[in-house]
């Protein structure tokens, strides 16, 4: 590896580093929106009554069958044609929760259905009411079931954050493809938002193995 | 303690239950009177219907007709029950599982606590001197602060007592308390109720230990194929069996 080769990745690695902050920002906005909608849509798709639960099973069913990209041009191009017009980061963070709320809703409901129902029957025998019981056994313990899952699809959210580059949004992808641009640098620029994406996504794996090893323990 | 049932006043009754699942009859023509005080155990070869009398009882199973009455509320299951009438049994009696059902991710403290401040609206403070004085019952003051899978079996049977017992029910089902235990922890768990028995709580308890059934219940009723085939006092019923079902299951459990 050149001297110069590092020394033009320690030029353009500022310019990274915004984007990099920006994905971040953009991917923890849409998990904290996405898993609190992903949460709803679990327990309404959970409901006893086909009727009831329908609308649910319907939205989770189109946003995970949705491709994140054709809901994001969805949004941000769509959208405005029926009046709608959002900016950039608002459009990314919307889609990007929207594809969340629906995977990690079945991850979620999975957790919630794994909590065993002799619980649920000490509950109801004790005259804990279905709300109460939701709120105190099922939902803290489901979620503690699902983390390991959930973690491990933040990781993929914050890859899938790349697509932002396609409506503009100067996240990571954006600002290495802006160098390359001006560079004529693809290459050397790509490898650079490579290692970038890698710095986050290695060290998170690796604590999500742990924390799944660490709650397997104790159970 | 009595062992004539007439002398106390009836607290609950079934009478006629009948569930039936999938077309398989898991209980038949079920009546029983219990009265204030009483200790009734009821004991039978598996599948014949124990278990799912004492679920009738608090409607964990809605019988599919019959009626249930618990301290003169009558409740007849085929018309339906309504929400209200449903929390007020649920308040009224209280039960106990096999696999305990406690909150593994609650403490101790917070399993028996919980309850009382969601169902009886008690405030934390009130909630936790109830339960604290209940474990010392138990003899589990010490685990107060120890989450449930860190306690033995028997401990969590206990703690499983204490958590029914802190809603100040008035009658009490157990649902063989102790099966899932290895003998010496069955004995910590059988102590605590021969204790409340003691102290005049309503019990109905499905069980396999013939020697608590003889030595605490003040009756013992022997349920075969969904009907109850006979009852009296317990060491009467041991001796002399009136049924030959009855004979056949006993001579079964003294062989072990």
């Amino acid at each position: 590896m050149s001297t110069s080769l590092l020394n033009d990745w320690a030029d353009w690695a500022p310019r990274l580093l915004d984007g990099l902050g920006l994905s971040l920002k953009v991917t923890g906005l849409s998990l904290a929106i996405g898993l609190t909608l992903g949460l709803v849509l679990a327990l309404w798709s959970s409901a006893k009554r086909l009727p009831v639960r329908l609308p649910a099973i319907v939205l989770v069913e189109v946003g995970r069958g949705m491709p994140a990209l054709v809901m994001l041009q969805l949004i941000y191009f769509g959208l405005p044609d029926a009046g709608l017009t959002l900016e950039t980061f608002p459009a990314v963070v919307v889609a990007l929760s929207l594809t969340t709320a629906a995977y990690t809703s079945e991850i979620i409901r999975a957790g919630l259905r794994a909590v065993p129902s002799g619980q649920l029957e000490a509950a109801s025998a004790l005259g804990m009411s279905g709300g109460d019981t939701q709120r105190f056994v099922v939902i803290p313990q489901g979620l503690r079931i699902a983390l390991p899952t959930l973690m491990g699809f933040a990781i993929l959210i914050f890859q899938i954050s790349a697509l932002a580059y396609s409506v503009g949004l100067p996240e990571l992808l954006s600002q290495a493809y802006s160098v390359g641009a001006a560079t004529y640098r693809y290459l050397d620029v790509l490898v650079l938002a490579g290692l970038f994406y890698l710095a986050v996504t290695i060290p998170a794996s690796w604590l999500v193995a742990r924390l799944e090893r660490r709650l397997n323990r104790h159970l | 303690m009595t062992t004539d049932p007439s002398a106390g006043q009836a607290i609950l009754s079934l009478s006629n239950v009948r569930k039936e699942y999938a077309g398989h009859v898991a209980v038949d023509d079920v009546d029983l009177t219990v009265s204030a005080g009483e200790v009734v155990a009821i004991i039978g070869p598996s599948g014949s219907g124990k278990s799912t009398t004492l679920r009738c009882i608090n409607l964990l199973e809605v019988p599919d007709s019959g009626t249930v009455s618990v301290l003169g509320r009558t409740l007849d299951t085929a018309r339906g029950v309504k929400h209200a009438e449903l929390m007020q049994l649920r308040r009224d009696v209280g039960m106990v599982f096999q696999s305990f059902n406690l909150f593994p991710h609650l403490t101790v403290l917070r399993n028996v606590s919980l309850p009382q401040e969601r169902v009886l609206g008690r405030s934390r403070k009130e909630a936790d001197e109830r339960s604290m004085a209940l474990l010392e019952q138990v003899g589990l003051a010490s685990k107060a602060s120890a989450y449930p899978p860190k306690c033995s079996g028997g401990q969590q049977q206990r703690v499983a007592i204490a958590r029914a017992l802190a809603l100040d029910p008035k009658v009490m089902l157990f649902d063989e308390p102790t099966s899932a235990l290895d003998p010496e922890l069955g004995l910590e768990v059988l102590a605590v109720m021969r204790q409340l028995a003691d102290k005049g709580m309503t019990m109905i308890v499905v069980t396999h230990e013939i020697h608590f059934a003889t030595e605490v219940a003040d009756r013992l009723v022997v349920m075969s194929d969904g009907r109850i085939i006979e009852q009296g006092d317990p060491k009467a019923v041991l001796a002399d069996p009136q049924v030959e079902r009855t004979r056949t299951f006993l001579s079964a459990i003294r062989d072990r």
